[in-house]
């Protein structure tokens, strides 16, 4: 029997809710995210719980690390007198970083590999990107669109070119995440299904390479993670930087 | 900084220019088809929406690839020459 590769991508209602009409059914996908927030939150308290030390402990340096690495990125993209937007960083990184490790624990649930949840992040910073852009600059953030030293013939050309670039951030960032994640638990689902219906002296093979993925997959989901903190770190650099 | 580092650097690099291209120009073709259907204008400002999102696609990739400093290959270089002096 072939299963379908694409269908561990559906999610169903576990737990039926309805709070004035809206369906808020919790579906695995939400429980998966939560244990992503459980992980995240779990680790760092267990870091400060065990004491925070002058000469660090192993989980104390790995926080720490990563934590620098993460300050290192908004000092260079945003600015080291923007320190602000840190903890926003720091968050998303280390959400969407748990959950698509969490993801590739056999038998659980990728909920990045949903356009809508990596859709909602992008278009969650677009419009956060907007508003800091206009409190700082004011209607001088409109100034964006038109690089510095264009030749007056090109505003009707450029113009329109710079608001789709514009626009095209969100999607791109949230296409990106969605892409990589279903991408490569779709060619887990393929191979993993021909090791379920070859004969055993052939399943041997895809079942190898599975194995071999599934590292790729390590590698490509904390890749991600740290492109969608970056691109984050650069869009909120430029609007405050405006070029 | 090492060689692992960097292979993840090009690795991002790589993966934000792809999908930028691509997406800037279904967003141009979006928009025109929006605009064609709002203005009756078929299939016009599709054309003109591709065409500017091919633009907007390629600008946002030269953009990307013109902010990797071009002295750090330069750094390697000297550093290499350093050593083998």
């Amino acid at each position: 029997m072939a299963e379908n590769p694409l269908h561990h991508f559906e999610l169903h209602p576990i737990v039926h809710l309805s709070v004035a009409g809206v369906d808020l059914s919790l579906n695995k996908g939400i429980f998966i995210m939560w244990a992503g927030l459980a992980v995240t939150f779990g680790l760092f308290l267990l870091v400060g719980k065990l004491g925070l030390r002058l000469v660090p402990s192993k989980s104390q340096s790995v926080a720490e690390m990563a934590l620098l690495f993460l300050r290192g990125l908004v000092d260079d993209f945003i600015g080291k007198e923007e320190r602000k937007f840190f903890p926003f960083v720091a968050a998303l990184f280390f959400f969407i970083l748990s959950c698509n490790m969490i993801g590739l624990v056999p038998g659980s649930y990728t909920f990045t590999s949903q356009l809508v949840v990596t859709g909602t992040f992008a278009i969650f910073i677009f419009i956060m990107t907007l508003f800091i852009g206009f409190g700082r600059h004011g209607i001088r953030f409109l100034g964006i669109l038109l690089p510095a030293g264009i030749p007056k013939m090109l505003i009707p050309l450029i113009i329109p070119i710079e608001i789709i670039s514009m626009l095209a951030r969100p999607f791109s960032l949230a296409v990106r995440l969605f892409a990589n994640m279903t991408a490569g638990h779709t060619v887990l689902a393929v191979l993993f299904g021909m090791t379920l219906s070859l004969p055993w002296y052939l399943s041997v093979f895809p079942f190898g390479f599975t194995v071999a993925i599934n590292g790729l997959e390590l590698m490509v989901a904390f890749i991600q993670a740290y492109i969608f903190t970056t691109l984050t770190c650069f869009y909120i650099g430029d609007v405050i930087k405006m070029h | 900084m090492n060689k692992a580092n960097d292979f993840q650097q090009g690795l991002g690099m790589a993966m934000r220019v792809g999908v930028e291209m691509t997406v800037a120009t279904l967003i141009g073709a979006a928009m025109g088809f929006a605009l064609d259907k709002y203005l009756d204008t078929q299939p016009w400002l599709l054309l003109v929406g591709v065409l500017l999102g091919g633009a907007a696609g390629c600008l946002t990739v030269y953009r990307t690839v013109a902010s990797i400093p071009p002295a750090e290959a330069g750094d390697e270089n000297n550093r290499k020459d350093e050593k083998d002096i």
